[in-house]
């Protein structure tokens, strides 16, 4: 464990992520690990502060919880997964003594709450609505080609389903045809439907202290469940100054004072932005290991600093290095998936092994002969890493990987 | 061409290569990310620097980059967590087959390893468990097992594996560049001689390497000399020992050649079969045929000729000349030659002429194997013959060279140990043993009354047992394993070590009874040393104890330490006789049950296996030496003592090697 700074806040991180773990070790803030039980003898062999818990449901022990953390001297929580964003809310507003926070959660944890305080909040949203069962579905599906002026046969435009409180990618649905609805399973209700928009999409990561943006990046989706890069081409950074104005007012719609949130918007041909969702955690597929490539910088620790009351501005400014200007080249990741239905064994195709910018993969051996077939967008099998110097390229090398068997 | 000259121009120096270039630095960031990782999550980071050393290797000139940065990457945590962490516990023979595993991190695991051994032997880096001779020794043994990849054209098995076989060629032939081939084969030969002086009975990784020089022989030749005559004389002893076989025809035509050879033919076929094996304790294939023609051969017996027996074995040859050759009929396949020797030295033991020896062999003859019993041999020795084969010849062979048998790469120096000394001491109780598993797949024991059923217990330390060893440490291990470690439980609570009643009850009566300690159980401290040595001398030197000699094997533990002098961990042994060597040097002469006994224990404490008056399978060290490293041994509870006083400044200097190596952090507090 690195010196600890006692002057520094303490931390807790709410959920279990070798990752964050590990990058907090090595920083100066003291930190605990709020986790599962099933964590505690790993914890306990390698001498890693933690408290056991169980993140279920959100209920009246939050309170105990916070409580915990406050005897241990504690003076804020970070949520790490989706699950733990509403605990992080309720421990936070007792440690900070302000019950906003707790309120501030929940909006993040719904999507349709969420929705509706953006749209109230005058920031550009697509249709939408809430399902509570399948009907509901298929009435949005009809009514959006409809208002497309589709006639009877012509292919259905795609509608989006997101099951209310997952996370990123897991419980996304693309859905055009009522066989699509048939084989949404019963617990991914509710949920929240969306028009499809054509256009770019993309996410932004934001540090924030004291209301104020200190970090800024864009992550480019070359593929939304496959493939991601930062910094963005230029073509999509020429929109920065517009897309930090999108921010702010996130900021003040949500009434964020500091953390960090992982938006996502569109933008559409007819170059107007429209907000997606946003989450107050870390974003799913390594994105923050991605920005730790390109700029050198690691994201958990730059998550300490935005959530610690005791970081200081100086700290900030010395931390996080400028946007894009700073960044020593573009790094990317495809999330591989078996194209085949049956694989026996791991091999990166030599196209892409012999490429200048492929660095190393992460990619798991076959545990299994047969391949399920992708219903949601589901669980990668692992990521394959990318660096170099022209986004373009880059872009144009993790579009062409879909097309490559990674799993023979 | 020299061996040297063969490799040099697969150079893997210049680095010049854009390609290369960049992957090295890539190489580099994840070596970073691995060395900047807290140690609970360096497995996270091993396999990125895994995955692109497996594609640096790949490239021409790759593993010298690899070289450059294996110390580093060892330091960084590559090898955290598997067993490629303890470099002095790795395995030659494995390397070959690492290097072209399916797994490309597997590959580059292994080649990743190999640089270190590399880095450590060119004395680039130093390694806290691995010294510059041991890395430069592990090498050469590595190139020694995998000759035949190095020279020999591929075969079709090496050709199925297309770029993994050439990647192993590359490996090999880089490290061939560094730590030079023209003595390897000068190594190989001394050190197939120095194993072959132990008389293991498991000669498969010998054979291997003998195979391997007839390769390189073969193929590239080598300047004439010592190297070349010794590097002979191993080949022929396999392949060719004798005027028939010399060209090595193949057994058919062999066949055909001593069929119409004239008595006096025969009579030198059989000669040179016997010098050959009792010159090298390995047995050619041509003469198991010869020994199974020979039995149909009715015009003369050869076969006490064809096992070159001395006046014991011609005595028992005599005396019991039916069982001997249904012994031959049933053991002496070409897939087990080696009963031939083990039988040939069991006869001249003269152990045929112990009562119950005739029929426990004749019940050996016709034991039938079954359940798990003969499956475990045939998962250990393959269908080339029946298990029954495969368990009759381990048991000549066992029973013809005791000291010979070895654990294995498996945790039971205990077992081992119980079956060398039964072979050695008890025959008769050894196939009885073997009785009960084969057709019971239990062992019954006893530990002072209470009755102990190998099949009611849990797996031991060998799980269900190993697989590595002899036929009959195949069959007995996992259940002698069980059986001690529930005499062990049937101890606990006792105080002091358990041994002191377990080796008794576990070996038989002829265990000493009383039992000496060095260290206090509990504490792991010395307790009552210069007591315990006083004690040993008089038990145990001709001087101080009357001038007794021993009689029966006795089991002792010794604290083994590295060529550093530093613990390794307790060992079984056994002492088998303590007397002076040709030059007067009063010496302990044990057995090992370890599969090399020469070890370097540190400090000048090397154990010999030949040249101070050693038999086939002994280790000895001089007296002092000896005891400063054991911890525990028995002794008689009625013993007369030795009228010599026992000089102060000898347990002193035994003390003092004592606490030079393993006692070092183990003196009293007080």
């Amino acid at each position: 464990m690195t010196d600890k700074n006692p002057d520094k806040g303490f931390v807790a991180l709410l959920g279990w992520s070798l990752n964050a773990i590990e990058a907090v070790d090595r920083f100066d803030r003291r930190y605990v690990v709020v986790a599962p039980p099933w964590a505690e003898d790993y914890c306990r062999q390698n001498d890693i502060p933690f408290v056991p818990w169980d993140f279920d449901r959100l209920n009246e022990r939050s309170h105990e919880l916070a409580l915990t953390l406050e005897d241990m001297g504690v003076d804020v929580a970070i949520p790490i997964f989706e699950e733990t964003v509403e605990w992080a809310g309720a421990v936070n507003a007792v440690l900070l003594k302000n019950p906003r926070l707790l309120g501030q959660a929940m909006l993040f944890r719904d999507k349709s709450l969420m929705k509706r305080r953006a749209q109230l909040g005058g920031i550009r949203v697509g249709v939408f609505e809430e399902a509570h069962d399948r009907g509901d579905v298929i009435r949005f599906l009809k009514r959006v080609n409809q208002t497309l002026l589709k006639l009877d046969g012509d292919p259905n435009d795609p509608i989006h389903f997101k099951a209310f409180d997952k996370s990123g990618t897991a419980g996304h649905r693309v859905i055009r045809t009522p066989e699509d609805v048939d084989n949404i399973p019963d617990e991914e209700f509710p949920a929240l439907l969306e028009s499809h928009l054509d256009g770019w999409e993309f996410a932004v990561e934001a540090w924030i202290k004291n209301g104020k943006i200190e970090f800024l990046n864009i992550s480019e989706y070359v593929t939304l469940g496959y493939s991601v890069f930062v910094p963005a081409t230029p073509e999509l950074e020429a929109h920065r100054e517009r897309i930090t104005e999108e921010i702010e007012k996130l900021i003040e719609v949500f009434d964020i004072d500091f953390g960090f949130i992982h938006p996502e918007y569109f933008l559409t041909s007819d170059n107007k932005l429209y907000f997606g969702e946003v989450a107050y955690r870390p974003p799913g597929f390594n994105a923050l290991e991605l920005i730790e490539r390109a700029y050198g910088f690691n994201g958990y620790q730059g998550l300490v600093l935005a959530f610690d009351p005791k970081t200081t501005q100086e700290e900030l400014d010395a931390f996080f290095p400028k946007e894009v200007v700073d960044a020593k080249g573009h790094a990317g990741c495809f999330g591989v998936y078996p194209r085949r239905r049956v694989v026996s064994r791991l091999q990166v195709p030599e196209e892409t092994a012999n490429h200048p910018y492929f660095e190393f993969h992460e990619l798991s051996d076959p545990r299994e002969q047969k391949v399920a077939k992708r219903s949601a967008f589901g669980t990668h099998w692992g990521l394959a890493y990318f660096f170099g110097d022209n986004a373009h390229d880059l872009r144009d090398l993790l579009k062409r990987q879909e097309e490559l068997d990674y799993y023979v | 061409m020299t061996l040297t000259d063969a490799s040099a121009k697969d150079g893997q120096t210049g680095a010049d290569d854009a390609a290369l270039v960049r992957l090295a630095s890539t190489l580099d960031m994840a070596i970073e990310r691995l060395e900047r990782a807290r140690p609970f999550a360096k497995s996270r980071h091993q396999g990125p620097v895994l995955d692109v050393l497996g594609r640096i290797i790949a490239q021409s000139g790759g593993l010298g980059v690899v070289r450059q940065r294996a110390p580093r990457m060892d330091a960084a945590g590559l090898f955290a967590g598997s067993d490629w962490d303890r470099p002095e516990a790795l395995l030659p023979q494995l390397v070959g087959g690492t290097l072209v595993s399916e797994d490309p991190a597997f590959q580059a695991l292994e080649a990743a390893s190999l640089a270190r051994f590399l880095a450590v032997a060119d004395g680039d880096a130093r390694h806290a468990n691995l010294h510059q001779e041991g890395a430069r020794h592990f090498l050469t043994q590595v190139l020694a097992l995998n000759l035949r990849d190095l020279f020999g054209a591929p075969d079709e098995a090496a050709r199925t594996l297309g770029a993994r076989h050439d990647l192993k060629r590359r490996v090999l032939s880089h490290i061939a560049d560094h730590v030079g081939l023209s003595d390897v084969l000068n190594v190989l030969v001394t050190e197939i001689w120095r194993l072959l002086e132990q008389r293991s009975v498991q000669v498969g990784v010998v054979k291997d390497m003998i195979a391997q020089i007839a390769v390189a022989l073969n193929e590239k030749g080598t300047e004439p000399g010592s190297t070349r005559l010794g590097a002979e004389r191993l080949v022929s002893a396999l392949f060719g020992p004798t005027t028939a076989s010399r060209d090595d025809p193949g057994l058919e035509i062999y066949i055909e050649r001593i069929s119409v050879a004239d008595e006096s033919g025969l009579s030198r076929e059989a000669m040179g079969f016997a010098r050959a094996m009792h010159d090298t304790g390995l047995v050619s294939d041509y003469h198991a045929t010869f020994l199974r023609w020979a039995l149909d051969y009715d015009a003369r017996p050869l076969i006490p000729e064809a096992l070159g027996l001395g006046s014991t074995g011609l005595d028992c040859w005599r005396h019991y000349r039916g069982l001997i050759e249904r012994l031959v009929r049933s053991a002496v396949s070409p897939a087990t030659p080696q009963a031939a020797y083990g039988l040939a030295m069991m006869l001249d033991r003269g152990i045929l002429h112990h009562a119950p020896m005739t029929p426990a062999l004749e019940r050996q003859l016709t034991l039938g194997l079954g359940g798990a019993a003969r499956e475990r041999i045939a998962l250990g020795f393959g269908p080339a013959v029946p298990p029954e084969t495969y368990l009759l010849a381990g048991v000549l062979q066992v029973l013809g060279q005791p000291l010979g048998v070895g654990q294995g790469a498996n945790p039971t120096c205990q077992s081992a140990r119980a079956i060398a000394m039964w072979a050695l001491n008890d025959p008769d109780y050894l196939l009885h043993l073997i009785t009960q598993v084969a057709e019971f797949d239990t062992l019954q024991m006893q530990f002072e009354g209470t009755p102990i059923n190998s099949a009611d217990l849990p797996a031991g330390l060998a799980g269900s047992g190993p697989i590595d060893a002899d036929p009959v440490s195949v069959l007995l291990v996992a259940h002698l394993d069980r059986i001690y470690a529930e005499m062990g439980r049937l101890c606990a609570g006792r105080p002091g070590d358990p041994h002191t009643w377990i080796n008794p009850q576990f070996h038989g009566w002829w265990v000493s009874r009383d039992c000496a300690v060095a260290v206090d159980v509990a504490t792991g401290k010395l307790a009552g040393y210069d007591d315990f040595l006083r004690r040993f001398f008089g038990a145990y030197h001709p001087e101080y104890n009357g001038g007794r000699p021993l009689g029966h094997p006795q089991p002792a533990g010794i604290a083994v330490t590295d060529a550093q002098q530093r613990f390794v961990g307790w060992h079984a042994i056994a002492i088998l006789r303590v007397a002076e060597d040709q030059s007067g040097e009063m010496r302990v002469y044990f057995y090992n049950p370890n599969n090399d006994s020469g070890q370097d224990w540190g400090n000048g404490v090397v154990v010999s296996t030949s040249g101070h008056g050693e038999r086939y399978g002994e280790g000895s060290l001089p007296f002092d030496a000896f005891l400063s490293r054991v911890y525990l041994f028995h002794d008689e509870p009625l013993r007369t003592q030795g009228s010599q006083d026992l000089p102060t400044e000898a347990i002193r200097a035994v003390r003092d090697q004592a606490i030079a190596s393993w006692a070092a952090d183990r003196q009293p507090d007080d």
